[in-house]
């Protein structure tokens, strides 16, 4: 009998890993979907209610003092939410999926990714929004505009890599849970959201934002290219992207290796 | 099929109590599973015999030994209560389970009207499963893993509940899948399910092998413990 050690979590192949993903992803918009009465416009809705109560708070009452305050907020606002939304939620998902891990041994990063690409669907509805408001509010389309595909790309490989970390963590020890979603909320006040990180008056405090934070970087980059039609720093951009692939690939055969651990620890 | 070499798993539960049952230990565990054969499992609650049933999928890793498998042979764990999305309808679940299983998005579609008639579940296959009975649960779980394709089917106390028109449905599918080709490993507190059953049956008592071999001879080592 040819019998060998198992390889600690069972293997698929690449286009079976995409395709489960990108079915349980639907799966899960679907069921989101049928939950609520507003159903799929939640897509929208959901992050136009958040822009619109940052909205009031920090240009109607705190008084903003820019005329393009809105577009400034939207652009920030909606792609921190992206960014967010999907860590949070990938950094729960091996555990919240304790009942398909019990049943079979499977890649644990399946379930971070299909959350992952379940925020990419909602996303991409989202950034067509945001351009549409752009160009009712005055703005042309630019060429410039399509910088926004490297850096949608480096900003997606973040998710991934944080993402991946985050469910890790929480799979370990559960606590990591309250500590990402607190981390959340430093971010959404130290990443530029709602304030510019290019008139903060010294620009070595700038340059120390947007250094140490990457999130503070990519949301200036969507501003500088959507607003402004200016292309991102790409060595800066370069640097964030090998750092989310450097993490990613440590996650990736950190994840292989360890499958069954993880099981244990969810199941446990 | 299957081989276990003196494998033995020890964790603790964080909540440090009983009632979640995360404690289990095996201790020197050796045996094998042979291709095409219905191997039972008995033993009391608490013995290690579903954590036996985690490590044969590959789920669990051992703390020490070795469980060997055949190359690219894929096992599913049917168990109560667990395998379910609950937001997801009973039509998604079956159609993610034969999936993960390692079916094609095709083959899974083409599993799932048989899936709806053999469940019984009528118009309740298209609704979410955390509006489903336990039973419901059960014949959805039961006939996703019977009617899509795995090397070794590893059951664990599932062919127990369900009304009982159903249970007799299900026995009798079981039955005609053990006949074939299929190597299952069931773990059951029915000593007449074993015997009925079981091809060859093991009981587990401490986390140890207390007999392995016929399973008249084991039922009555079990009858011994039990006693």
């Amino acid at each position: 009998m040819n019998l060998i050690p198992p390889t600690g979590s069972h293997l698929m192949s690449l286009p079976q890993y995409f395709r489960l993903m990108d079915t349980m992803a639907r799966m899960s918009l679907q069921a989101d979907a049928s939950r609520y009465f507003f159903g799929y416009v939640w897509w929208l809705l959901e992050p136009l209610l958040f822009v619109g109560v940052f909205y009031v708070v920090f240009d109607l009452i705190l008084d903003s003092r820019r005329a393009d305050f809105l577009v400034f907020l939207m652009c920030g606002k909606l792609t921190f939410i992206w960014f967010s939304k999907s860590v949070n939620q990938a950094s729960n998902s091996i555990v919240s999926n304790r009942g398909l891990i019990a049943r079979i041994n499977i890649t644990k990063s399946l379930f971070p990714m299909a959350v992952i690409q379940e925020g990419l669907y909602r996303q991409m509805a989202v950034f067509a929004l945001l351009v549409g408001f752009l160009l009712t509010s005055g703005y042309s389309a630019s060429w410039a505009w399509l910088y926004l595909v490297p850096v949608i790309l480096v900003n997606y490989l973040m998710i991934i890599a944080c993402a991946f970390a985050g469910a890790c963590l929480v799979c370990i020890v559960r606590d990591f849970g309250m500590f990402i979603s607190l981390g959340m909320t430093f971010l959404l006040f130290t990443s530029g959201v709602f304030w510019d990180v290019r008139e903060l008056g010294d620009p070595h405090k700038t340059e120390m934002v947007l250094a140490l934070n990457p999130l503070a970087f990519m949301l200036d980059a969507y501003r500088q290219i959507l607003m402004h039609a200016t292309a991102p720093d790409w060595t800066h951009l370069l640097q964030i992207a090998a750092g989310a692939i450097v993490v990613l690939a440590i996650m990736v055969i950190l994840m292989r290796r360890f499958s069954q651990y993880l099981a244990l620890r969810a199941l446990s | 099929m299957l081989a276990m070499d003196n494998v033995t798993l020890s964790y603790h539960s964080q909540r440090k109590s009983f009632d979640h049952g995360s404690h289990h230990v095996l201790d020197g565990v050796s045996l094998k599973v042979y291709e095409g054969e219905t191997l039972g499992i008995i033993g009391r609650n608490g013995v290690g015999k579903s954590t036996l049933l985690g490590l044969m999928a590959g789920i669990l890793a051992p703390t020490s030994g070795t469980v060997y498998q055949r190359p690219g042979k894929t096992a599913s764990l049917l168990t109560l209560g667990l395998g379910f999305r609950p937001d997801l309808s009973g039509r998604n679940n079956a159609m993610l389970a034969a999936m993960l299983q390692g079916s094609t998005q095709k083959q899974a579609l083409g599993y799932l009207e048989e899936i709806k008639e053999f469940s019984d579940l009528g118009d309740s296959f298209e609704e979410p499963v955390k509006t489903y009975s336990s039973g419901m649960r059960a014949r959805l779980g039961f006939t996703t893993a019977l009617k899509t394709h795995v090397d070794i089917l590893l059951i664990d106390e599932v062919l127990s509940v369900g009304d009982a028109q159903f249970r007799e449905k299900a026995a009798a599918a079981m039955s005609s899948r053990i006949r074939g080709d299929q190597t299952v490993v069931f773990v059951s507190h029915s000593e007449n399910q074993i015997s009925k059953i079981c091809s060859r049956a093991v009981c587990l008592h401490k986390g140890r092998i207390l007999a392995e071999g016929d399973p008249d001879e084991v039922l009555s080592a079990y009858g011994e413990v039990v006693a």
